[in-house]
C-alpha cells in the first residue's frame, strides 16, 4: 500500500507572532516553523499503518517555502517516513485552500500510486482545515474528516473508521483510494530518536515547484493581522488552604466580577 | 569568520533535548529532589531516545556526537534537572577512557554490549584520601599472572549503585604516584565489586553517589586500558573531553535561573508596580542575563576548540571553572529576586542554588580549574 501524508509547516506553539509590515500577516523572520498538532498524528498513523499492512511505504509532502517545508520534511524522515518532497511554493497564496490543494494534488499524483492520502483533520496555525478535501477533490479521490481509529478491512482494498459526530458515533467503510483527515491516530505520535534525526539531516529530499495558483485564487486575501488585545484583570489569590481560596473566589465573583448577586 | 549560530544540525538536536527535558525530566524534578528519588524509568528513556552514550562513535551503537552537539544537549537537559543530567551524562564520563585508551577490540568488545540497551556506567577516580591530587590514590592494582587484583575503596561515584560497568583508576606503585596509575575495566558482576549506599546530598538528589569497594577483584589482564602507569595521562586526558560539558549544565542551571527570575519580577508587585521595574531589579536580571551569555559562549568556544582536534586544557578549564560560578550565582540571585518565597522548597529557585553548587566541586574542583588555568596562561608569557 502506498501511503501519502501531507504535512504542513506551521509556528512553533511558543511563538510570539508580530504583525507584518504590511499588517495583513505575521512577521515570519525569527520564527520557528515546525510539525506540530494533527499533522503529527497523522505521520504517526501512517507509520504504524505501514507496519500493519506488509510491503507499505510511507511518502510524505509538505508545501511552503522551502527552508520551512525542508525541517518539517525532515522532521517527518526522523519519524520513520521512506520519502518526502517538497512542493516549493514561495509567494503562493497560502491562505488559498484551493490553490494549495492542487499543488499538493500534482505533487501526490506525480509519485505515482497513492492508496491513502492521510492530513491532519486540521492545521495546527489556522485550524482551516480545507486542504485535506480540496487536495482530495483535485485528486478526483473521496475525502472524510475528523476521522479516528482507521484501519485496514478483513480482506483488503478497503478501510474502516469511526467519526465522532454530535451526539453519536458514526462507523464507516471506504474502499480505496481514500483520503482522510485524522483526528486521532492509534497511539500518541512517537518522539524521534536522536540517531534517526542526524540520519534525516543527510536524506535526499525530492523537489518540484507548486502548480501555479488559478485564476480564480487569490480573490479573496486576508486584509489585516492583529494581536488579541493583553488580557486584562487576571487576579491571583493568594491563600494558605483550599478553604480560604474558596472563600475569597466567591467574594471576588460577587463584589468584583458581580457575577453572582 | 566565527559563526555564532546553531546549525541546523544542532538545532534539531537542541529541540529533541528539550522536548525530552520539558515533558520527561522537569514533571518530576521536585518530587525526585524531594524524595530523593533515582528515576530509572526517565534514564531508559534517555537512552532508547539516543541521549545517553552521547560521546559513543556509532559504529560502537551511541551517538557519535562531538563536544559542541553535547554541550548544546546537556545545557537542554539541565534547564528541566540538574541532577538528573549528571546522571544521564554520566555514562559519556565512564566511557570515555575508554574511547581515547581502548583498543580497537576492547572498544568492541565492551561498548557494544553496554551501549545496545539501557545500562549505566561509573567513572571510579576520586578516593575518600583525596579528589584533587588523583596522583596520590591508593586503590591498589597488583599484578598475578595474566590478571590483576584490585583493592581499594572509591567515593563520590555517580551512578554506582545502579552501574553495570566501571572504569576504575588504581596504582600498580604507589611509591611512583601518578606515574604508577592504570586504568581498568570492571564489570558490576565481578566478585568483590561492592558498591556502597546512596550518600545524601544537598543537590543533584535525582542523582545516585556511592562508594565502591574493590575487595580483592580479579580484572584480566586484558581488560586493563593502556599500559601500567599510563592511566593518569589517561584520566587527565578524559577529563579534557568531559569538562566542557559540566560548563553547559551549569549555564542551563543558570538560564533556568535567569527565566524563573524575570518572569516573577515582571509579575510581582510592590510599592504599586511590578518589581521588574525597580532599578535594582533590573541591574541584577541584567547582571544575570551577561553571566549566562557569557557562561554559554565559554562553553561553546571550548566545545569548538576540541572539536577542531585542539586539546583545549586552558578553554575547557576557563569554560567549566565561569559558567558554574556563574551558575551559583544567577541561581543565589534568582532566590533573592524571589524574596521569600525564593527560600521556599514550594518554588523552583532553591533547588537551582543547590545543583549549581555541584558545578563548583565536581570534575576538578574550580580551585583546581584556576591552578590549571593559570598554568596554561603563564606558560605564554614565561
Ligand atoms: C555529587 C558528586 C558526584 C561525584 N561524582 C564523581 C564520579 O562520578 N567519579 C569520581 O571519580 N569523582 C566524583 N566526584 C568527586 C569529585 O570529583 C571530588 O569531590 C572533587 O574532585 C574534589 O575532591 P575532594 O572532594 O576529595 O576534595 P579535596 O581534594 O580534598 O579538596 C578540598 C578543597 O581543597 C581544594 N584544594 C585541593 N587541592 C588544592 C590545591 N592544590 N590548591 C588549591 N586548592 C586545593 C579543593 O578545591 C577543595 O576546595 C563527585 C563528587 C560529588 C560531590
Amino acid at each position: 500500500m502506498e501511503i501519502v501524508v501531507c504535512v504542513k509547516p506551521v509556528p512553533e506553539a511558543e511563538s510570539r507572532l508580530r504583525p507584518d509590515a504590511a499588517g495583513t500577516g505575521f512577521d515570519p523572520d525569527g520564527v520557528k516553523f515546525v510539525l506540530a498538532g494533527y499533522d503529527e498524528s497523522a505521520v504517526e498513523q501512517a507509520l504504524l499503518l505501514r507496519q500493519a499492512v506488509a510491503g507499505s511505504t510511507v511518502s510524505v509532502v509538505a508545501l511552503g517555502p522551502a527552508a520551512r517545508v525542508d525541517e518539517v520534511l525532515r522532521a517527518s524522515i526522523a519519524l520513520g517516513c521512506d520519502r518526502a518532497t517538497a512542493v516549493e511554493a514561495a509567494d503562493l497564496p497560502l491562505a488559498d485552500p484551493v490553490a494549495t490543494g492542487r499543488a499538493l494534488a500534482e505533487a501526490i499524483a506525480a509519485l505515482g500510486r497513492h492508496d491513502l492520502v492521510l492530513f491532519g483533520k486540521q492545521a495546527g496555525d489556522d485550524e482551516e482545515g480545507l486542504v485535506g478535501a480540496a487536495t482530495a477533490e483535485a485528486l478526483g479521490v473521496p475525502f472524510v474528516g475528523h476521522v479516528i481509529d482507521l484501519r485496514p478491512a478483513e480482506g483488503g482494498g478497503r478501510f474502516t473508521f469511526r467519526r465522532s459526530v454530535e451526539r453519536g458515533e458514526e462507523r464507516w467503510e471506504a474502499p480505496l483510494p481514500l483520503a482522510v483527515g485524522l483526528q486521532q491516530a492509534w497511539n500518541d505520535p512517537r518522539t524521534a530518536t536522536l540517531p534517526a534525526i542526524l540520519r534525516s539531516r543527510k536524506a535526499t529530499i525530492g523537489r518540484r515547484a507548486a502548480a501555479p495558483a488559478p485564476a480564480s485564487s487569490g480573490s479573496s486575501a486576508p486584509v489585516r493581522f492583529a494581536l488579541p488585545p493583553p488580557r486584562q484583570g487576571a487576579k491571583m489569590i493568594e491563600f494558605a488552604t483550599p478553604e480560604e481560596a474558596a472563600r475569597k473566589l466567591v467574594r471576588l465573583l460577587q463584589e468584583e466580577a458581580k457575577v453572582f448577586p | 569568520m566565527v559563526d555564532f549560530s546553531l546549525s541546523a544540525e544542532a538545532e534539531s538536536l537542541r529541540d529533541l533535548a528539550r522536548k525530552f527535558a520539558r515533558s520527561e525530566m522537569a514533571p518530576h524534578a521536585a518530587e525526585c529532589d524531594r524524595g530523593p528519588r533515582f528515576p530509572e524509568e526517565i534514564y531508559r528513556k534517555a537512552h532508547e531516545l539516543g541521549l545517553m552514550n552521547l560521546n559513543v562513535p556509532s559504529e560502537y551503537g551511541g551517538s557519535g556526537l562531538g563536544l559542541f552537539d553535547q554541550c548544546v544537549i546537556v545545557e537542554e537537559l539541565a534547564y528541566a534537572c540538574g541532577g538528573m543530567t549528571t546522571s544521564i551524562i554520566a555514562n559519556c564520563l565512564a566511557l570515555e577512557p575508554i574511547l581515547l585508551g581502548g583498543s580497537d577490540e576492547q572498544k568492541r568488545r565492551v561498548l557494544e554490549p553496554f551501549c545496545a540497551s539501557y545500562h549505566l556506567a561509573s567513572f571510579c577516580l576520586t578516593e575518600p584520601g583525596g579528589g584533587s591530587d588523583a596522583g596520590g590514590l591508593k586503590t591498589r592494582a597488583r599484578r598475578d599472572g595474566d590478571h590483576y587484583v584490585l583493592d581499594g575503596e572509591k567515593c563520590f561515584i555517580t551512578n554506582a549503585p545502579h552501574a553495570s560497568l566501571y572504569t576504575v583508576f588504581a596504582t600498580v606503585d604507589p611509591a611512583a604516584r601518578h606515574r604508577g596509575i592504570t586504568a581498568f575495566v570492571v564489570p558490576r558482576s565481578a566478585e568483590g565489586v561492592v558498591p556502597g549506599k546512596d550518600e545524601e546530598k544537598m543537590g543533584h538528589r535525582a542523582s545516585s553517589t556511592s562508594t565502591v569497594r574493590f575487595e580483592h577483584v580479579q580484572v584480566p589482564a586484558a581488560d586493563r586500558l593502556l599500559a601500567d602507569g599510563e592511566g593518569f595521562g589517561l584520566a587527565m586526558r578524559t577529563l579534557d573531553q568531559t569538562r566542557t560539558p559540566i560548563g553547559a549544565l551549569a549555564t542551563g542551571i543558570a538560564q533556568a535561573a535567569l527565566d524563573h527570575a524575570a518572569r516573577y519580577a515582571l509579575k510581582r508587585e510592590t510599592f504599586g508596580k511590578p518589581i521588574a521595574e525597580h532599578q535594582a531589579i533590573q541591574i541584577k536580571l541584567a547582571n544575570m542575563a551577561q553571566a549566562v551569555h557569557a557562561a554559554r559562549f565559554l562553553t561553546w568556544h571550548a566545545a569548538w576548540t576540541i572539536d577542531r582536534g585542539g586539546r583545549g586544557t586552558l578553554e575547557s578549564s576557563i569554560a567549566k571553572c565561569f559558567a558554574s560560578d556563574a551558575a551559583l550565582h544567577v541561581a543565589d540571585e534568582a532566590i533573592q529576586t524571589f524574596g521569600g518565597y525564593g527560600y521556599m522548597k514550594e518554588y523552583p529557585v532553591e533547588k537551582l542554588l543547590r545543583d549549581a553548587k555541584l558545578t563548583q566541586i565536581y570534575e576538578g574542583a574550580n580551585e583546581i580549574q584556576r591552578t590549571v588555568i593559570a598554568r596554561e596562561l603563564l606558560r605564554g608569557y614565561a
